[in-house]
């Protein structure tokens, strides 16, 4: 009698249960067939040839064309709004006002508290008034302008700190302070006693453009059967279809989304889609035709999110031997017209509280106290940007640390091996790290990748006549892989066929980084199969599970994980069927490369399609489900304390740059970051991944900024909101560490946004290595350069 | 608006047709001709996304008149792949450095590598980074883009 156990082992990744990480280190891995290789892209071909289809090349026959009339006030009434003239233009279909909004006249990630279209007040520049659809583009710009609208200044608030005054305009009913957030750990009072040194910064960060080169798109199409499809670049696409279906009054089993293939999105297309889906579902809903929305280059930056700006104040004491004793931050985390992603969705979901929990930086700091503010004002709000709150954190406690140290006379490597996080540290939440931590060796292996030691002794002059100088920083960071809500998970559908072609079903959506390849690795491995057999199917709400959005560097790991369960249930009826076949138990069966095979007697074999045409005869399932949620997520809402996120990805980045002491222009000359990834399933990705994130921070240290003048974006176009080309990005060296994560796929934890993070401040600290000019208020450029060099007394001589 | 005649060489066939002459090239590409692969990415000739190979060399077709290409010859992505199908080396290197992540730049880094490689076949990573400094990619970091066409070029370490 066959042991219904045979072959099923307790797997410690997929449960939540504590894990021995000495024991994994001692288990043998079993050598990966597709997971862990570096396979090109299953999207690549089709990118070089010009054949892939992406929002903008989709047919437009029969479409209308769809545009947003937005405030040219940041803060007004709106007292009248006249479109006889708009709607009587010839080729004009529509010209939809407040009261032409279906359903809930409000949409949002979190809160749904951005109007489709303001009825009673705008709140910024980039706020909607008028919807119009056209028969062409160049129309239904002409009947915009014939719309005739009647405002009432208000007073605008354009700084968060401004926003908390008594007196200070309302710009929502509720007020203008949207969270307030704080974190207590131990006393501080002992803490400040016991340092030798305190010092205390504030540090100042602005608005900054996702800036991805495909412009935004969406296009709603009413279905025959009452339905309605919107389909568009999108990283959120169960987000945005249960926002559409609340503005179009619909229940959600009546609205598909369908995303599409898409030119970058970096937490970006998380909530665009959501804005000009819902206005063009709307469109296309009075006049019953599709509607095609398209966002040109200068209109994405007056009206689509932002990173958060914000101004924090940071205050560390340490001993004389560079232990920190206590920190106390505060942050003031702009959040712009609209709630978007930046409130708490408990308990620690949302970048705000993100912000505050990423703060004191992955260092053991024994008393710790933040207190973070997210405040409305009147300019564009912040949304998901690469980093979602810890990017703007990381440039104050890294610069800080190297403040520090300089006050203490230590090299800036010392004072973080003297603090940094290792296995068993507990965090300022309290949170004890018990797996997984590799930020100690990503700094020694960094280290000595970039030499270290032999090229931050040769800080000074380049040329003779003392112009250009040579400096060396470094920047250490975290990041978490989930999101830390309540409802984090993951759902994967895998369906096998009887010829063992298999159907990927995945909400995960690919934006360049990879998702579409290393998911079907991951599928393959765990299968047996080749990667050529899987087919992964673009997410389809109609089609594939609920997944929740790309975003927060999960999808590796919560996707992943949910594939291997899924495929684990097929993979059971396939070798049940091998094990008929080749009369051999299932427990000595393997299955690599599409072949199954008698463990212990190899040239017993046959093909995984022979096995899965034989299931299918014989009525066994070769549909499998997965679901995956990560260990549920603690946050204690007074105190801060908790485990907020499970796992964390770890690394450490060192920048050489030369700084033109005359011009303050600077060059990022060298640059190594190593990165402790947990498992990398395709290693040419993750480097791709790092070298992309790499140069986004340097784009944040050294040029990019939306500059604000009364509530008005400026730079609108990408002429003047610069960003790295190729001839500002160095040769970027980049180190993978393996420390593995009990709770990932292989191992795996995320890696798409912890790149960008550390990259800034290794370079502000670079900086002010070659200059003594520190820049606390970014972005770094010749302008700042220079004044800091003569503010700390001009050039080192 | 009338309409003008326009006559030129793309991707190495005769093409005629009339358009009014404000019709970027861009536009004509894309909507009247339907190839697609020639993407837009801000308008303005900034981001290099619309690049289209002018007798040889690279050009922002988003804010060039179509009329500008009388009895001249057009190379845009689509014509880039051999006669028989198979692709270009560059093409080929691209896919195997791991050079493209979302792909919106890819047809526009490729044509200017093309253009680079077609003129000066050994080019140094300084050259390699001058010729495609006109085009603007926020995902990659433009490392594997250097290291591909040096691959292509046959002078990577």
């Amino acid at each position: 009698m066959r042991n219904q156990n045979e072959g099923k082992k307790e797997d410690p990744v997929l449960t939540k249960e504590r894990f021995d990480f000495q024991q994994l280190l001692q288990t043998p891995q079993v050598k990966l067939a597709v997971a862990g290789q570096s396979v090109p892209r299953t999207d690549a071909l089709l990118k070089v040839s010009g054949k892939l289809l992406y929002g903008a090349d989709y047919g437009q026959e029969g479409f209308l064309h769809g545009k947003i009339l937005r405030s040219p006030y940041p803060h007004a009434w709106i007292r009248s709004i006249r479109t006889e003239k708009a709607k009587s233009l010839p080729g004009v279909a529509a010209v939809l006002t407040a009261k032409d909004v279906p359903g809930r006249n409000g949409f949002g990630a979190i809160i749904p508290d951005q109007p489709v279209i303001c009825g009673d007040k705008v709140r910024f520049v980039g706020d909607a008034v008028a919807l119009v659809a056209a028969e062409t583009e160049r129309i239904a710009h002409e009947a915009l302008k014939l719309i005739e609208v009647e405002y009432e200044s208000l007073p605008a608030v354009l700084d968060p700190r401004e926003a908390l005054r008594e007196d200070a305009p309302k710009i929502h009913e509720k007020g203008n302070l949207l969270s307030y957030n704080k974190l207590r750990k131990g006393d501080l009072t002992t803490g400040w006693a016991e340092a030798d040194v305190i010092i205390e910064r504030t540090y100042q960060v602005p608005f900054l453009e996702h800036a991805y080169i495909e412009p935004d798109v969406t296009m709603a199409v009413p279905q025959a059967d009452g339905t309605m499809l919107v389909e568009g670049p999108m990283q959120a696409p169960f987000t945005t279809r249960r926002n559409l279906a609340a503005v179009l009054g619909m229940p959600i089993n009546r609205v598909r989304v369908r995303q599409v293939p898409m030119g970058g999105g970096f937490g970006g297309k998380e909530d665009s889609p959501i804005d000009i889906g819902c206005r063009a579902a709307v469109l296309a809903r009075h006049t019953g035709r599709p509607v095609r929305l398209a966002l040109e280059r200068e209109e994405i930056t007056i009206q689509t999110c932002k990173r958060h700006p914000m101004i924090m104040t940071i205050k560390v004491g340490a001993r004389k031997d560079g232990t920190l004793t206590a920190l106390a931050g505060t942050i003031y985390d702009e959040q712009g017209a609209y709630a978007s992603l930046g409130p708490v969705i408990p308990p620690a979901g949302g970048s705000h509280i993100h912000s505050m929990i990423m703060m004191p930086g992955p260092y053991e700091i024994p008393h710790v106290s933040v207190d973070a503010y997210l405040c409305y004002t009147n300019h564009p709000y912040g949304g998901a940007m690469r980093g979602f709150g810890a990017p703007q954190v990381h440039i104050a406690h890294e610069q800080i640390m190297d403040e520090l140290a300089l006050e203490l006379g230590m090299d800036p490597l010392d004072i973080r091996r003297k603090n940094a996080f290792k296995l068993g540290s507990a965090t300022a939440t309290g949170q004890i790290l018990d797996q997984s931590v590799g930020l100690r060796e990503t700094l020694e292996a960094c280290a000595g990748e970039f030499d270290w030691e032999r090229r931050s002794r040769k800080t000074g002059y380049i040329d003779p006549e003392k112009t250009k100088r040579r400096g060396v920083g470094v920047g250490m960071g975290w990041y978490r892989t989930s999101i830390g809500t309540a409802g984090d998970g993951c759902g994967a559908n895998v369906y096998v066929h009887e010829d063992g072609s298999v159907l990927l079903f995945t909400g995960i959506t690919e934006m360049g980084q990879g998702s579409y390849t290393v998911l079907p690795q991951i599928c393959a491995e765990e299968l047996g199969i080749c990667l050529d057999q899987v087919r992964l199917v673009q997410p389809d709400t109609q089609m594939v599970p609920e997944s929740g959005p790309t975003v927060g560097s999960r999808s590796t790991t919560l996707m992943g994980n949910a594939i291997i369960q899924a495929a684990r249930q097929v993979k059971e009826s396939v070798l049940e069927a091998a094990s008929e076949m080749l009369l051999v138990p299932v427990g000595r069966l393997d299955a690599r490369e599409g072949r199954i095979h008698d463990r212990e007697n190899p040239e017993r074999t046959l093909l995984f399609r022979e096995a899965a045409a034989r299931a299918m005869s014989r009525g066994k399932r070769l549909i499998g489900q997965g679901w995956w949620t990560p260990p549920p997520a603690t946050l204690d809402p007074e105190t801060g304390q908790g485990n907020p996120y499970f796992v964390y990805t770890y690394s450490t980045h060192m920048a050489e740059v030369v700084v033109d002491v005359e011009t303050g222009e600077v060059e990022v000359t060298g640059y190594v970051a190593a990165f402790d990834v947990g498992k990398a399933i395709n290693p040419q990705s993750v480097e791709g991944q790092i070298e992309g994130g790499v140069a986004m921070g340097l784009g944040y240290a050294l040029m990019e900024e939306v500059v604000l003048k009364n509530g008005v974006p400026q730079n609108l176009s990408l002429q003047n909101y610069l960003i790295p080309t190729i001839l500002d990005v160095p040769r970027i060296k980049s180190i993978i560490l393996e420390m593995p994560n009990v709770y990932g796929p292989y191992g795996a934890k995320g890696i798409g946004e912890m790149p960008n993070i550390p990259a800034t401040p290794a370079i502000l600290n670079a900086i002010a290595n070659a200059c003594g000019g520190r820049v606390r208020s970014l972005p770094a450029d010749p302008e700042k350069v220079f004044w800091a060099i003569r503010e700390a007394g001009g050039p080192p001589r | 608006m009338s309409t003008l005649d326009l006559t030129f060489q793309l991707n190495g066939q005769a093409v005629r047709l009339q358009l009014s002459p404000d019709t970027l090239l861009v536009d004509l590409l894309r909507d009247v001709l339907g190839l697609k692969g020639t993407k837009i990415g801000c308008r303005e000739g900034e981001c290099g996304a619309c690049s289209v190979l002018l007798d040889g060399q690279p050009v922002n077709s988003c804010i060039l008149p179509a009329l500008k290409v009388q009895g001249r010859s057009v190379m845009t992505i689509e014509g880039l792949a051999r006669p028989d199908g198979s692709l270009d080396p560059i093409q080929q290197c691209f896919i195997e450095a791991g050079a493209v992540q979302c792909g919106f730049c890819t047809p526009g880094m490729i044509l200017n590598a093309k253009a680079l490689l077609d003129g000066n076949p050994k080019p140094g990573e300084e050259e390699i980074r001058k010729a495609l400094s006109g085009v603007l990619c926020r995902c990659t970091g433009y490392q594997k883009i250097i290291q591909a066409v040096q691959t292509a070029a046959g002078t990577r370490e």
